[in-house]
């Protein structure tokens, strides 16, 4: 058995990760040995636990400079409700192995212009009405159904230590059976977002099909469910997330994605002093 | 043999996938099917075509009340109002013609209604310039160049922000008490600066002319559609600035320099752990006592009169310091507190302070010496210092707080010196996406003989509606 790994193999990310060399690898291994042995095989091919995470990441994340516009709607008990609307820049920073972002609202009216950076596991928050750039903690970044958090571009494969639980058959949001990987992710750096989470990734395409977030206390904070697969950027990516408030089902945000685009992101972007400044060209 | 494991393996994987699925599909019966069905795809790619002119602009009307005023040790020296209603137009726009160059503007015009005064007067309309200038930057570079009316905001601090060097007379009227909030409405610097950014800090250099001379404090509330130049060019001034990231504690180092008032100010802020940050500020340089420059601001903007009767006291000028240290902490993703500590070396003891009151409540104190004793108060006021040496700031603010669209504030400013109290609370409430509605109680608790006590007015309360365009 020989399972279909998205092309990633110009991304930076690929190219930065030696594991993925060794996976490769490993699969052409366990296709030789699927001929011989076809039980052992199974076994042999089945990716180590963080190369899937690499793997996932990589179908969910453009490997180089980009854009991206958001919309947050935010229903109650089905009722669309608020609607928030940001653009997201992201960019790899291979040094670290993490994205820095940088978060513009666009709506509604009374957010706009407000910003928020992420680079390197800090956190500013800037208000053009109070001209102040705050510095936020982790805990902060996710206050909010649909928190900070949950827009930015991150690599789970760089903040946390997976473990593969099981290998079920699940239904994702529209409710097409999905084999997938069931993965536990433990956090393993000061800058990950949450403290644990479960990650289902589809085999075959390494598509994440569904998480769920825990807070410190091994509280379930939320669900995510990611669908609308589309070609951008290189890839097939999800362009649509639901989360459910675990602790509120009634409430349930959907993210948009939309207009991916290749961009040069410049290096003072991700700089606090640049907040005040930042238009977009 | 083989075959028969495998056989067996099967039906325990496939009885291992039915519960899964059932999980999965349990966990899907929380989306309704509304939210799988709506699309916002379209909404999104339309926003995302970015106009050269980007605004935001609301009009906002602020209805105040405040208790009737009370009998205190120090009289004080003007009518209050009881109520007063602000009606405000708020402006910013920014405007790219070209990649190198961006236009700032904001503005505030507000009319104004209160008691005893009528409908239209002259003081109904006041207009705050805020900002005016042009930035440009050299293509294919990392320096920026800006020229005119600029608000530049320094320090970490919430409560009290020693390094913002260019924020003293820059107040103009707002509703909340919040420093956050008075932030929002405050007036620009006229001024040149440099800046050059870099992807592992930043540096800048900030020239502000003269170009008049001091106002009275007096002239508190901006007249009409004077810019107010003579408030926040009233001296020649520089401020340098350099900001890097070493051990994550992200240090600003500022110097500024203005005749008499040179200081220098040091900014830094670090995570504790996953929940905390925090922040200290510091500036310092020779300084005279609050009390001295007080009573020398009064004296030369000629609104004291050259002997003043009460004496300065004996503080001479030496170098003194301004602290701020504190941290946020977020509790249960919910509610972000901050608790901040603040020192002013130049400002009331409890001696000052008792002698504030021995002073001015003596049955032989006229109403010139009350008034200049309040003098002293508005002065600090006005350069946005606290007035004693030491206090706490304490704030709580809780978005989402029940509902979806409520968000409650909380914040006291404590004396240390005498235990009084500055408390407000404030509710906002987004009635829709261009609509808030908020509302905030403020009160002044204390004894008499305290700095919160001794106003005469204890309690306001304000109702606030905005409309975003």
């Amino acid at each position: 058995m020989f399972h279909k790994v998205p092309t990633f193999r110009n991304d930076p990310v690929f190219r930065t990760a030696p594991m993925y060399r060794r996976y490769f690898n490993a699969s052409l291994l366990a296709l030789l040995g699927a001929v011989l042995a076809p039980a052992q095989a199974v076994a042999q091919a089945t990716p180590s636990p963080s190369d899937i995470i690499a793997a996932s990441d990589n179908v969910k994340n453009p490997g180089q400079p980009f854009r991206v516009g958001l919309t947050l709607v935010e229903y109650k008990r089905g009722q669309a409700h608020d609607a928030v609307k940001l653009t997201v820049h992201s960019k790899f920073e291979g040094k670290g192995g993490q994205y820095k972002n940088l978060v513009r609202y666009t709506a509604p009216a009374r957010d706009v212009g407000k910003l928020v950076l992420l680079n390197e596991g800090n956190m500013w928050f800037y208000d053009p009405a109070s001209k102040a750039s705050i510095r936020i903690s982790a805990q902060q970044r996710l206050v909010g159904q649909a928190s900070d958090g949950d827009v930015l571009t991150v690599n789970l494969a760089r903040d946390y230590t997976p473990k593969l639980i099981d290998e079920p058959t699940i239904a994702d949001a529209d409710k097409q059976q999905r084999s997938t990987w069931h993965l536990d992710l433990v956090a393993s750096t000061d800058s990950a977002m949450y403290a644990h989470l479960e990650l289902w990734v589809e085999k075959e395409t390494y598509r994440p099909i569904k998480a769920k977030f825990y807070s410190d206390s091994n509280r379930v904070l939320k669900l995510a469910f990611y669908r609308k697969y589309e070609e951008q950027l290189g890839g097939t990516r999800p362009t649509e997330t639901i989360i459910v408030d675990a602790i509120d089902s009634n409430l349930v945000t959907k993210i948009s994605y939309s207009d991916f685009r290749a961009e040069q992101v410049r290096e003072e972007w991700f700089q606090r002093d640049y907040l005040p400044r930042f238009t977009e060209d | 043999m083989r075959w028969c494991v495998a056989a067996v393996l099967s039906a325990l994987a496939t009885i291992r996938v039915g519960s899964a699925a059932a999980q999965g599909d349990e966990d899907l019966d929380l989306i309704p099917s509304e939210v799988l069905e709506d699309s916002t795809d379209g909404q999104a790619v339309e926003e995302l075509a970015q106009p050269p002119l980007s605004s935001r602009l609301f009009l906002e009307d602020a209805f105040s009340l405040w208790s009737p005023s009370t009998s205190v040790p120090v009289a004080y020296p003007a009518e209050l109002v009881s109520w007063q209603n602000r009606l405000s137009l708020d402006v910013n726009l920014r405007w790219k013609p070209w990649k190198t160059l961006v236009i700032n503007f904001s503005d505030r015009l507000s009319a104004f209604a209160e008691q005893g005064n009528p409908i239209l007067s002259s003081d109904t309309f006041r207009n705050a310039l805020r900002e005016g200038y042009v930035a440009w930057q050299p293509p294919a570079d990392h320096t920026y160049f800006e020229a005119g009316r600029v608000n530049i905001r320094k320090g970490v601090g919430l409560g009290f922000n020693p390094t913002d060097f260019f924020k003293t007379r820059t107040l103009v009227g707002q509703a909340s008490l919040d420093p956050s909030v008075l932030r929002q409405n405050r007036l620009g610097t006229l001024l040149l600066r440099w800046q050059a950014i870099w992807s592992g800090g930043s540096a800048s250099i900030a020239f502000a002319p003269k170009v008049a001379d001091s106002p009275d404090l007096s002239n508190g509330e901006p007249g009409r559609f004077d810019p107010r130049f003579d408030a926040t060019n009233d001296a020649f001034r520089l401020l340098c600035s350099i900001g890097f990231d070493v051990w994550d504690l992200n240090p600003e180092i500022l110097a500024y320099f203005e005749l008499g008032r040179s200081k220098l100010g040091l900014n830094l802020s670090r995570p504790v752990g996953d929940a905390v940050i925090a922040y200290a500020e510091w500036a310092g340089g020779p300084q005279s006592h609050l009390i001295t420059r007080a009573i020398e601001y009064g004296q030369e903007t000629g609104t004291l009169p050259p002997v003043a009767p009460i004496d300065p006291p004996n503080l001479s000028r030496k170098f003194r310091s301004d602290l701020v240290t504190g941290f946020s902490w977020t509790v249960a993703t919910a509610v972000t507190l901050n608790i901040e500590y603040h020192y002013h070396q130049a400002g009331f003891s409890r001696a000052n302070w008792r002698s504030w009151f021995d002073v001015g409540g003596a049955p032989e104190a006229s109403p010139f010496l009350a008034a200049e004793l309040w003098y002293l108060r508005a002065y600090a006021s006005d350069q946005q210092e606290p007035i004693s040496r030491h206090q706490l700031f304490l704030r709580a603010a809780w978005p989402r707080a029940f509902v979806t669209d409520l968000e409650l504030t909380g914040f006291a400013f404590v004396s240390l010196l005498d235990g009084s109290v500055l408390s407000q609370v404030s509710a906002s409430y987004y009635l829709s996406s261009v609509w808030t509605a908020s509302a905030y109680a403020s009160a002044n608790l204390g004894d008499d003989r305290s700095e919160r006590g001794s106003f005469p007015q204890r309690l306001n309360s304000i109702l606030q509606l905005t409309r975003y365009f």
